[in-house]
């Protein structure tokens, strides 16, 4: 029996010096980014498994849609893209960023769902100095030197449609919504929106109702009381399940004939399919949809439904937008397009040409100056879909 | 007149949650009898009892698909299955001796997290959408308001699968064994019924109990990854809260879970995320027996 520790530490000792072998080989075999063969590295974050797999799934088709309609180069370089697994959160997304970012060497990061996620890379980012073109996810960050993003701020759906609401429901407006981060933004820039142009909420002390999230499954108790508050109509923000949930449940309640404002994201992608005809005339506020009515956007979603089932969501759209804005910004960076490069010729863009219509980054906020549609779900052949019914503020900061 | 008008209307907007807590409460008490049941009468602890109900779920998100007989094989499949995996649960139990609660809980607490994975695993990360069948999908008046045809059917159907439990446990052969293992375990395992005989049927019982409520709960509290911690965490206050050993403590429990979480939620909105524990903590302090029935340990 002693006879067997020492081989087994020493098998260990092998093992660990070659993994430590290994790796570092693997950190010094290339120079940042770029390779001789003019082709360039692109790190991809998104969650490809747990909760926001959907999400995550739409972000990484809208990129990979990019590269195939524009021959697999952005800049006019060969794109080598690296895809990482975000998983449901930081605690997943920074080991996966750490990989893409000093094992890989990319020369810019793109994805990630989650906003909690991309305050746990931007540290990160700042060490390697590698610009993010973020497609969804957008915490609240002090320093965006290096981060820049395609979606949206939380706050916008809600100040974007506030003066439709205003203009046309007559009477107060019951505001409610999931009771996190998320849900409080989306809510905030509602409520504080509306109440600068004179609305005024129908809630009982004036302020929003925040459900518990993700525990709230029924919602009857909460419809009750918009019936008693005798409100015109309900702005809400849910997203996945909890959408599902309130959407139906809200077709079979008592305030089923009260009209429903939404943030896009109640009856966007798939919970709209699962929602079915609890969903009809629903409104929502979103910066695109698959319905728009431009040659950018005809190509981007028969290019889309030659690949995929059914039409491109946000996501979709975020992600390919991002691809737009790094092909640029690499062929603006000149011969030698360092991190660092890139990342001062993406604020030096200006309009960027998108499916969604013309949009260009703030100086301040590093995320879009965007139109804003209001849809409604509609019957379109045999099933339902968001349908633009028209333009609502354009928005940012 | 003016007043009773007045005492209507304030009552009124409150109808329709205190309803809904009906439906809700009678939901818990149908999943929640399956783990009184085992804890009371086996002495067993088992907290896979949410993966139990979980199964019911998952089945009848895959196999109902808007009609009559769909809910049936639906009603079929997910009380054998949840049935099964609760026979399968007493065998893995049969080394833990009796009342070695810590390891019990350890053992299902493991088949909890195993089996919630695989049925991720098999059905996806996403919560599965239930279709009732067609004639329930819409909403009915009742009293001037509107509220949910499946679920004012769900009370209906509840209420008559908790009197039948009731008549079981007092009027059957199977009930009176249950019955006597609860007053005095020794003196039934003397009259020749072998113990481990009577732990297989009521974990059998508390699964085809929880696979019902499953299946039939479904549209209330549907199939998704949280859902078998949902289930447990329900089970374990009515367990705290009505004791061991009473149908009718169970009873009055589930209940008031149910209007707790709907009527409760309604009165004070503000304080949902902890109206439930709140209101357990208050039941501890004033009366530690729970609302009713007495507690046994052995």
């Amino acid at each position: 029996m002693p006879l067997t520790t020492p081989w087994r530490s020493r098998a260990l000792t092998a093992a660990l010096l070659a993994a430590v072998l290994t790796t570092s080989t693997a950190c010094g075999d290339d120079a940042p980014g770029t390779s001789a063969g003019g082709s360039i590295k692109i790190g991809l974050l998104a969650s490809l498994s747990g909760t926001y797999q959907a999400v995550g799934t739409e972000i990484r088709d809208g990129f990979q849609l990019y590269l195939d309609t524009h021959d697999g180069k952005l800049g006019g370089r060969k794109v080598d893209l690296i895809v990482a697994d975000e998983g449901n959160g930081a605690q997943t997304a920074v080991p996966a960023a750490t990989k893409l970012l000093k094992q890989d060497r990319v020369s810019a990061l793109t994805g990630i769902v989650g906003g909690g996620s991309v305050a746990g890379v931007t540290p990160l980012l700042n060490e390697t100095k590698v610009p993010l073109v973020g497609s969804n996810g957008r915490p609240e960050l002090k320093d965006v030197s290096r981060v820049w993003h395609t979606s949206y701020l939380s706050d916008e759906p809600g100040a974007a449609i506030a003066q439709h609401v205003r203009d046309n429901v007559k009477g107060s407006v019951y505001a409610i919504g999931p009771d996190y981060q998320g849900g409080w933004d989306e809510l905030r820039g509602f409520t504080d929106a509306f109440g600068k142009i004179g609305g005024k909420l129908a809630n009982a002390d004036g302020k929003t109702t925040f459900t518990p999230f993700p525990a709230t499954t029924n919602f009857l108790p909460y419809f009750a009381r918009i019936k008693a508050s005798g409100a015109a109509a309900v702005y809400t923000f849910y997203a996945g399940s909890a959408a599902v949930d309130f959407v139906k449940q809200y077709a079979q309640s008592e305030i089923k004939d009260v009209p429903l404002y939404a943030a896009g994201f109640l009856t966007e992608g798939g919970v709209l399919n699962a929602q079915g005809d609890a969903a009809r005339d629903i409104y929502s506020v979103l910066n695109y949809s698959p319905d728009l009515d431009n040659a950018e956007n005809r190509a981007f979603v028969a290019a889309w439904k030659a690949k995929h089932d059914g039409s491109p969501t946000t996501y979709a759209l975020a992600s390919y937008d991002a691809a737009a804005v790094l092909d640029r910004a690499i062929g603006a960076a000149g011969s030698d397009p360092t991190p660092e490069a890139i990342n001062t010729a993406i604020g030096q863009l200006g309009q960027i040409v998108s499916p969604r219509g013309t949009w260009q980054f703030s100086t301040a906020t590093h995320s879009p100056v965007q139109k804003w549609y209001l849809r409604q779900v509609r019957q379109d052949g045999r099933a339902l879909s968001n349908t633009v019914v028209g333009d609502l503020a354009t928005v940012g900061r | 007149m003016i007043a009773v008008a007045a005492g209507t209307n304030r009552i009124d907007p409150y109808l329709i949650p205190a309803l809904d807590g009906v439906a809700y409460g009678l939901l818990v008490f149908v999943a929640a009898s399956g783990l009184v049941f085992c804890f009371g009468v086996a002495n067993i602890l088992n907290l896979a009892h949410g993966l139990l109900y979980a199964i019911g779920g998952y089945t009848a998100a895959a196999l109902l698909d808007g009609g009559w007989a769909s809910l049936a094989l639906a009603l079929a499949v997910g009380v054998l299955a949840a049935a099964a995996a609760g026979v399968l649960l007493a065998g893995l139990l049969t080394p833990v001796a009796t009342g070695n609660h810590l390891s019990q809980a350890l053992l299902t607490f493991g088949v909890a997290l195993a089996g919630g994975s695989l049925l991720v695993a098999g059905f996806g990360p996403d919560d599965p959408q239930v279709q009732v069948p067609a004639a329930l999908e819409g909403s009915v008046l009742v009293a001037g308001h509107r509220y949910a045809a499946y679920r004012l059917v769900f009370i209906g159907v509840a209420a008559v699968l908790a009197a039948a439990l009731y008549l079981v446990v007092r009027r059957t052969r199977a009930g009176m064994l249950v019955r006597a293992a609860v007053d005095d375990p020794e003196m039934v395992a003397c009259l020749g019924v072998s113990p481990a005989r009577i732990r297989a049927g009521v974990l059998a019982a508390a699964g085809a109990l929880a696979g019902a409520a499953g299946v039939l709960g479904a549209p209330i509290l549907g199939p998704g990854t949280d859902t078998a911690d949902t289930v447990l965490l329900l089970s374990l206050v009515v367990v705290v809260l009505g004791g061991l050993g009473s149908m009718a403590g169970t009873l009055l429990a589930a209940l008031a879970i149910g209007e707790i979480q709907t009527l409760g939620v309604a009165l004070l909105p503000s304080a949902a995320p902890f109206l439930l524990f709140a209101a357990m903590a208050a039941v501890l302090a004033v009366r530690a027996r729970g609302l009713a029935g007495r507690w046994r340990t052995a």
